[in-house]
């Protein structure tokens, strides 16, 4: 082989070898475009995936307030130091970051006076589940501790106090049981699609701040963050403002709700106090009762089983929530039913012994020597059963069961609280069903004086004596009159709404109307203990008795608006253990009374 | 005086594309090295104002170099392979062990990697061997002779354990020998067993499991075969790279996504969110995943132009091989490029996850002292070579 060949083969193979260089590195550009132009999304979504976490940040909760402008659940600032990993990450494992902020934690331990809230398996369940968060150590903080914070000289790399708000009621137990109270919400994964991670929020557990949680919450914002490979927070950005929730503006009157718990606070028992021109609640109080203030941010197992097992049960809103048998305070429906009827005209009297004969037994009245000759008027005002018994036995218990229902009574009054109880209106059909027997003689005897089965709920009898007095007209309970904005701007009101007015005559109800004038009103009168100064009322008292027979044990009961003339209030009071409507619930009633219309102590009778 | 006037007359001489695309690539290394380290809570070591050093100690060099005959070469190549095996026998006694592998040697301070200096040492002395005229290559005991003698080194570097160093001698022996005018049959057959070795090491990697081998009984193969668990496992991810995400796999897998993510124009310089948060473990991306922070933050567009980079160095390169006096020149020049271009695919393969991730600098882009420094002799005698070329 000739050198000059020699040289040209070898200059040819080195044009090959730049051949398969250029044609390796023009493959690698056709990979690299692969990767990057054509399959960029797919890692664009990995990289989101491992490197961006939502945080799902709680909007301010709204506020209640009663009428008047009164803030019955606020949001205070509680001051929580916190711990950022990011700035305390130590070289090496994460035991050694542990130890460090375990350091820190006794280092401030003295500053704040108290304990830490976490322990070291929190610090680690910190670090695996919730690593870009700030790692909350003490709640809380009083002023004095925050002082002495900003006082010190401790290193503060990493610490970082933040302000949580916290519900609080700042009446304490007032209107408890309405109000209700807020827990922290316990998300599960399903239910927060989209975020990885949340700070606590408020979720009402009970009463208002149950029924209207949706309203208050508001809408939550979301923050974005960046986190590294280890997990810890780069960068963050608010991805969505959150939207504070709406106030609730109540028909509440604190002053009035505040007298009615004090009328009942010392026996188990309920009152409610509505405004028969318009159905508004201005009282609803149920005995004994708890404050929520104990219930948050976390309530102890202890303070929650001594709750519960409380045989007076104070979480439980007796208002609406428990069911009595009426009493005598039903006598009024029986009254108009059988006027409305036409079987019974108001000039009719009846002869009562001291007892009623029904087939071979004898059904006593309560006064056993007899009231003698009554009319309507004074069959009312005297309770007198024999009465009672005579013309329901005449209207029938079609008629009285017909008119209680429209009253309200066996159904709910769709008022806006939790577990409200419908309570029953006896009918033929409702005792062959629950009872499988015959409706008798002796059930109409037993429902013209509300025994037997007949049950009712204390917020539906003060419905009833609402409506007795403005004259027929059933109005739904109004608890809330709106919504309004952080700033106090209406957002929202709820109309009055009128269920219907009751097809009777206005002499019949005014008849009716006088004999409970009668009985507070008048010396003989079973509710003259209720009676105060200068203000006409009417009203009716009740007894009931529960539980065991040979316990003798009796529900008060007693129903009362005022004035007479243009009634404000209409008022409905159960109380347990009572002697008798008139002689127990009556004393509470004046007291009551009393402070709604503001007579001077020393002016008033004594209560009986 | 005469003297001067000829260098700089040699100088004048120079390979000026080859000269740019190796000043543009430094640059580049520096620039991302610095956006690599940026993020670094320990900033107290500037690995780009190092990188900066070496650069220029490796231009002094170049420079050098490019003034020293080539010819020359030939007088002390032998030595220089001795030194290179040396100093491979010392790395395996008293290198330094990083990562499981000792691949360091410590002078005064400064670390130096043998397995580079061998690589160069094998290239040269293959040259001055290949390069008479006169002798016929294809005679099989010369060519037996040369794979020998690259043999040797090649086995101490296997040893230590650097597969990917190792493997980076067969191309450019192979290259050489078939600019060199070798017969093309022995070559491919050369060519082909190599290629089957390499799919032996991993099937054996692979197959043991999957054949339901014990683990104790797995063991005992792998050190039957001489194959450390360090190697296994990153051989391992390459062909199972669902296996392991957040173990040895997690490397390759950032990398992608790294690259992935950059998009057609990147990211914008200082602002890879891959390196700066740390995915792209913070050892690993001023060094053997430079590309990956490269591509991360100037996109395919970046990408392309460091490819093009890489093309300029391989054509002038070549281009200098075929002006080349003579033949020691000529093949002396197909092997520098050729082990830069290895270098070069089997990085950028790696980073984007079509190759196993065996530990391969990206020349003069990575990080490193000694590969810079052997890099830019390396591309100097390719410029002693051309400023010798015949004509004017």
């Amino acid at each position: 082989m000739a050198a000059g060949e020699t040289i040209l083969l070898e200059l040819k193979r080195i044009r090959l070898v730049l051949i398969i260089m250029l044609g390796l590195l023009l493959l690698l550009t056709v990979m690299l475009f692969d990767l990057q132009v054509s399959r960029r999304p797919e890692f664009e979504a990995s990289l989101h995936k491992q490197s961006v976490r939502r945080i799902r940040l709680p909007a301010p909760r709204g506020r209640i307030f009663d009428r008047n402008q009164k803030c019955l659940a606020d949001n205070q600032p509680c001051y929580c130091l916190a711990f950022n990993l990011e700035d305390l990450r130590q070289p090496g494992r994460w035991k050694n970051t542990v130890a460090e902020v375990q350091r820190r934690i006794g280092l401030l331990k003295g500053l704040i006076g108290r304990k830490a809230i976490i322990s070291e398996d929190d610090i680690w369940n910190h670090i695996r589940r919730r690593l870009p968060l700030p790692l909350v150590a003490w709640r809380s903080l009083d002023p004095a501790a925050l002082a002495r914070l900003s006082e010190s000289s401790a290193d503060m790399t990493g610490v970082e106090i933040y302000v949580e708000p916290n519900r609080v009621y700042p009446n304490g137990e007032l209107a408890a049981h309405l109000l209700g109270y807020v827990g922290k919400t316990d998300f599960s994964g399903a239910e927060m699609p989209g975020f990885q991670y949340y700070l606590p929020e408020m979720d009402g557990k009970m009463g208002l701040e149950r029924q209207y949680n949706k309203i208050m919450v508001g809408e939550p914002g979301e923050k974005l963050v960046r986190i590294d490979a280890s997990g810890l927070k780069r960068a963050e950005r608010m991805d969505k403002e959150s939207q504070s929730g709406a106030n609730v503006l109540l028909a509440l009157d604190s002053r009035i709700q505040a007298l009615a718990e004090s009328a009942i606070k010392d026996v188990p028992g309920a009152v409610v106090v509505i405004d028969p021109n318009n159905g508004d609640v201005l009282a609803l109080a149920s005995s004994p009762t708890f404050n929520p203030n104990q219930l948050m941010p976390v309530f102890t197992k202890a303070l929650w089983d001594q709750l519960n097992d409380d045989p007076g049960k104070p979480m439980l809103n007796k208002a609406v929530a428990e069911v009595y048998a009426p009493g005598s305070i039903f006598k009024p429906v029986t009254a108009l039913a059988a006027l409305n009827s036409g079987a019974v005209s108001a000039a009719a009297t009846v002869d009562c012994p001291g007892y009623f004969m029904i087939g071979n037994k004898a059904m006593k009245c309560w006064n056993l020597n007899g009231h003698g000759v009554v009319d309507l008027r004074r069959g009312i005002e005297q309770s007198c059963n024999t009465y009672f018994i005579t013309i329901g036995l005449k209207c029938g218990n079609e008629a009285i069961s017909d008119l209680a229902k429209l009253f309200g009574l066996g159904e709910k009054t769709g008022i806006e609280l939790d577990r409200e109880a419908s309570g029953v209106v006896p009918t033929p059909e409702w005792k062959q069903k629950y009872w499988h027997d015959d409706w008798r003689n002796g059930d109409t005897c037993n429902f013209s004086i509300g025994q037997g089965a007949l049950a009712v709920t204390p917020l539906q009898m003060a419905v009833v004596a609402a409506t007795l007095a403005n004259g027929g007209a059933v109005y739904r309970p109004r608890l809330v009159l709106g919504l309004q904005d952080m700033q106090g701007n209406s957002l929202t009101n709820f109309s009055v709404t009128l269920v219907r007015h009751l097809p009777l005559a206005p002499e019949v109800v005014q008849l009716v109307r006088q004999g409970m004038h009668d009985v507070v009103m008048e010396p003989t009168g079973t509710g003259g203990r209720a009676r105060i100064p200068g203000v006409e009322m009417a009203g009716k008292t009740g007894t009931a008795e529960y539980g065991e027979k040979e316990d003798r044990k009796k529900h008060g009961w007693m129903i009362l608006f005022a004035p007479y003339d243009k009634p404000r209030y209409a008022v409905a009071m159960v109380v347990d253990d009572a002697v008798s409507g008139g002689f127990t619930v009556g004393p509470r009633l004046h007291q009551l009374m009393m402070g709604i219309f503001r007579v001077p102590d020393g002016q008033g009778e004594a209560g009986g | 005086m005469k003297e001067f006037l000829h260098q700089f007359h040699l100088l004048r001489r120079m390979n000026w594309v080859m000269l740019l695309m190796i000043i543009g690539l430094i640059v580049v290394g520096v620039c991302f090295i610095y956006s690599a380290t940026s993020m670094r809570e320990d900033s107290t070591v500037d690995l780009y104002a190092k990188q900066i050093r070496w650069a220029i100690a490796g231009m002094v060099c170049y420079f050098g170099v490019t003034l020293f005959d080539y010819r020359r070469l030939r007088d002390v190549s032998w030595l220089f392979y001795f030194v290179a095996l040396v100093l491979l026998v010392a790395v395996l006694f008293f290198g330094t062990r990083i990562y499981g592998a000792k691949r360091w040697l410590m002078f005064m301070g400064v670390g130096v990697q043998p397995s580079e200096i061998g690589k160069l040492a094998v290239i040269i002395l293959s040259a001055c061997l290949l390069s008479p005229a006169a002798e016929k290559f294809d005679r099989l005991p010369s060519f037996w002779r040369l794979f020998l003698l690259a043999g040797i080194p090649m086995a101490l570097v296997m040893k230590e354990p650097d597969l990917g160093s190792a493997l980076v001698y067969l191309p450019v022996v192979v290259a050489m020998l078939f600019v060199a005018g070798a017969r093309i049959k022995p070559l491919v057959i050369i060519g082909a067993s190599g290629m089957v070795g390499v799919l032996l090491v991993l099937a054996a990697v692979a197959l043991p499991e999957q054949m339901g081998m014990s683990p104790e009984h797995q063991e005992r193969f792998f050190q039957a075969i001489h194959l450390s668990e360090y190697q296994r496992n990153r051989i391992e991810v390459f062909l199972q790279p669902g296996k392991d995400p957040m173990g040895t796999g997690w490397n390759k897998r950032q990398s992608e996504i790294a690259v992935g993510s950059g998009g057609l124009t990147g990211k914008g310089f200082l602002s890879g969110t891959q390196n700066i948060l740390g995915f792209l473990p913070r050892t690993v991306a001023p060094t053997d995943f430079i590309f990956s922070v490269i591509t991360e933050e100037t996109g395919f567009l970046g990408a392309v132009g460091v490819l093009t980079l890489y093309g300029g160095v391989i054509i002038s390169g070549l281009y200098s091989a075929m002006m080349a006096r003579d033949k020691m020149g000529r093949v002396l020049c197909v092997g520098i490029v050729m082990m830069v271009f290895t270098h070069a695919f089997v990085n950028m393969a790696m980073t984007i996850g079509v190759l196993p991730v065996v530990g391969i600098p990206l020349p003069l882009v990575s990080y490193g002292g000694t590969f810079m420094v052997i890099t830019l002799f390396a591309l100097g005698l390719i410029q002693s070579v051309y400023v010798r070329r015949p004509g004017l």
